[in-house]
């Protein structure tokens, strides 16, 4: 890599009272290039701008200095810290003769790793990981659409993954804008873009956004892409024109309800094939109504207020196969088989609460939302988390992640306090009091015995 | 438990070297500059490879002298790509070299599915041989029809006519264009040119990279809008221009 800014050396920017060191160089593609850098001992990141991208996008520095003065929507997005232009002294330095400019944001720390090793399948990775991820990815996005802003430019190559707990990190947040206000350069990435966006009959905004990243939680769950089936295996070089067909003249979802003309095939799309009936029925119906009616009526797909609920849904369902341990999502009440061995899933034990219901499966947890209607989604700040004995895994239990004592009843009426960070077993309980509010303990009915 | 043992389905993507290794080559240190250029173009085209888990990038790699042979014959993931050095003396076979190609592209052995290949052909000098012959050959396969054909003229006495009509039809603006034959003056330039025909423009072929409303669509071989060209790093070691060729 030819580095534009020299490795090693301290520079002076305007408007930063410190030097910069420039630590090393991280990568660059077609916009610039991203440093590693020490400011007053702290680690960042910077982003460097090729003449060229600041010549084509005139709104570029409007854009990010908007974005510095409103601060991140969440702490998911590494999002523009300051605008750095060099000072007189530091310009002879740079190794552009062109007029450039960058701008400072936080270090992705190494645990997180870019979306594209997830979907090439190199990614050491759980279902309620992958399922974490989608809620934190959707959570982003609301929290950026409520601040009235949308992102434009959503895709596997600016989102980040750790993999160990399923958080996330938004990057390239520079085309960031006040939804239908500035109409920046960026039209989206191939792929990901919304049919009209693609067609040139409309600017990005918050409802191409909505379909960006209906994709990019679809590939997320599936490892697959939602437009590949018959339809591209039909073209034999999968070019500018061949996609424009594929993705915006004529998109088909491949589960389509309606229109078969697009489905996966058994060999070469095995993995959506394999994935798609994992998830539950409401799950798979928002990824209907975004591409199959909202692919032409961009007000009807699915907000994120929507993908927030199923998501987080999708995730108290969670249940564990007793024969191959795999992760399942099992609706109340039905019958089920396990996607991946085939064995019927026993009626786990569920934890009902105020608002809605939790599966007692390790690492299951409940949160605020699942006691206050007026709290929304929130994955961050769980109130407790189910767990497995120590010393007999298939005994389970509720461990307190509360800062309040509990009260764990039983059906004799006896009851025992569970202190923050204790754990209660749920084979014997029925009931427990917090100050969130009731947790009522409900086992499945015996079948009753063969007459 | 892990996520279902799945991937992505992807298609191939073919990039091909036509390397000039005329007697020419080797005056000036040029074939050594070639052979470095490419080699360090490598991990940064296998990380290219690596974040693009749609395209399967394979390399080849044809030499051409007084006649034209495989360098690398065989379709070789990056990742596994060890380049051996090639060597300068003789002709300039272009046109053999084209033939090549050409029959390398038919399907088969090419694939029935895949991503545009792409072509990058570097000469120091003018075809020997009938070079409009092997560009005939070349154009009737519709898989060289669909590939990104680029061109980097070494020194001042590469044939930039040639070039020319090996990439197709000249951009009507002026100026510096992936569709005109990149000019490098030195092993600076040289190598990066090479770097972005084997990141920027892989990356582009294999998954198209974000775009802007801005990015002029080129009609004619513009079946993949290519990015920008890289643009001129000042050699902290060497600011005086070219001083090798």
């Amino acid at each position: 890599m030819n580095w534009i800014l020299p490795e090693g050396a301290s520079l002076d920017f305007e408007g930063l009272a410190a030097p910069l060191r420039i630590v090393r160089g991280l990568g660059g593609g077609t916009q610039g290039q991203v440093y590693e850098v020490e400011l007053e001992g702290e680690r960042l990141a910077l982003k460097w701008y090729l003449p060229a991208c600041i010549a084509r996008d005139a709104g570029l520095e409007r854009r990010l200095a908007a974005s510095i003065r409103a601060t991140a929507p969440n702490d998911a997005f590494l999002w523009p810290i300051a605008l750095l232009r060099a000072s007189p002294a530091s310009r002879p330095l740079i190794r552009i003769r062109e007029e450039s400019f960058g701008y400072l944001m936080p270090l992705r720390p190494a645990a997180y790793v870019g979306a594209s090793e997830h979907a090439a399948g190199r990614l050491a990775i759980g279902l309620r990981q992958v399922l974490r991820a989608c809620f934190g990815l959707a959570d982003a996005f609301h929290a950026l659409h409520l601040a009235g802003l949308c992102y434009k430019d959503v895709s596997l190559g600016n989102l980040f993954l750790e993999p160990g707990g399923g958080g996330i990190l938004i990057c390239d947040n520079d085309n960031v804008a006040v939804d239908g206000a500035d109409h920046g350069a960026v039209l989206g990435t191939p792929g990901f873009m919304a049919p009209e966006v693609l067609l040139g009959q409309a600017r990005p905004g918050a409802d191409s956004d909505l379909f960006s990243l209906a994709v990019l939680l679809f590939r997320l769950l599936t490892r697959h892409d939602p437009l590949k089936g018959q339809m591209e295996l039909a073209i034999r070089c999968l070019d500018e024109p061949a996609r424009r067909r594929l993705c915006g003249e004529d998109p088909v979802f491949i589960f389509d309800p309606v229109d078969a003309r697009n489905r996966p095939d058994p060999i070469e799309h095995a993995a959506a094939l394999i994935t798609w009936p994992i998830y539950p029925r409401p799950l798979q119906a928002l990824f209907e109504q975004t591409f199959c009616r909202g692919m032409k009526q961009p007000s009807r797909r699915a907000l994120t207020g929507q993908w927030k609920q199923e998501l987080a849904r999708t995730l108290d369902q969670r249940s564990l196969c007793p024969a191959c341990g795999q992760e399942n999502f099992q609706a109340a009440g039905a019958p089920a088989l396990c996607w991946s061995c085939g064995s019927p899933l026993p009626e786990p034990i569920t934890l009902a609460l105020p608002r809605g219901s939790v599966l007692a499966a390790p690492d299951n947890e409940l949160h605020p939302h699942h006691f206050d209607a007026l709290v929304g989604e929130d994955l961050r700040r769980p109130l407790a988390r189910v767990v497995a004995h120590p010393q007999e895994p298939r005994r389970l239990g509720l461990c307190n992640l509360s800062a309040a004592a509990w009260s764990a009843e039983a059906a004799d009426g006896r009851s025992w306090p569970v202190g923050p960070g204790e754990s209660c077993s749920l084979a014997a309980l029925t009931r427990i009091l917090t100050p969130a509010g009731p947790i009522a303990v409900q086992r499945p009915i015996p079948p009753a015995p063969a007459a | 438990m892990p996520f279902p043992d799945v991937k992505l389905a992807n298609r191939p993507l073919h990039f091909l070297y036509l390397c000039d290794c005329s007697g020419s080559m080797a005056a000036s240190g040029k074939m050594q500059a070639l052979n470095q250029a490419i080699r360090q173009s490598l991990p940064g085209m296998a990380a290219v490879a690596r974040d693009n888990p749609e395209a399967r990038v394979l390399v080849r790699a044809v030499s051409f002298a007084d006649r034209a042979a495989w360098h690398i014959e065989t379709p070789t993931p990056v990742d596994q790509l060890e380049w051996r050095d090639l060597q300068a003396g003789g002709i300039t076979a272009m046109g053999a070299a084209l033939q090549l190609v050409a029959a390398a592209l038919q399907t088969p052995p090419m694939e029935v599915r895949a991503l545009p290949p792409v072509l990058v052909l570097i000469s120091d000098g003018q075809p020997t041989d009938d070079f409009a012959g092997g560009l005939e050959a070349l154009r009737r396969v519709p898989w060289a029809q669909k590939a990104v054909r680029l061109a980097i003229a070494l020194g001042h006495d590469a044939d930039l006519e040639v070039l020319q009509r090996f990439i197709g039809s000249e951009p009507a603006t002026g100026g510096r264009s992936p569709r005109r034959p990149l000019q490098a003056g030195n092993a600076t330039s040289l190598a990066q040119y090479i770097q972005w025909a084997s990141t920027a423009v892989v990356g582009a072929a294999s998954m198209p990279a974000s775009r802007v409303s801005e990015t002029p669509l080129e009609p004619a071989a513009g079946n993949i809008p290519l990015p920008d060209l890289p643009p001129t790093v000042l050699d902290p070691t060497d600011d005086v221009g070219p001083v090798v060729w």
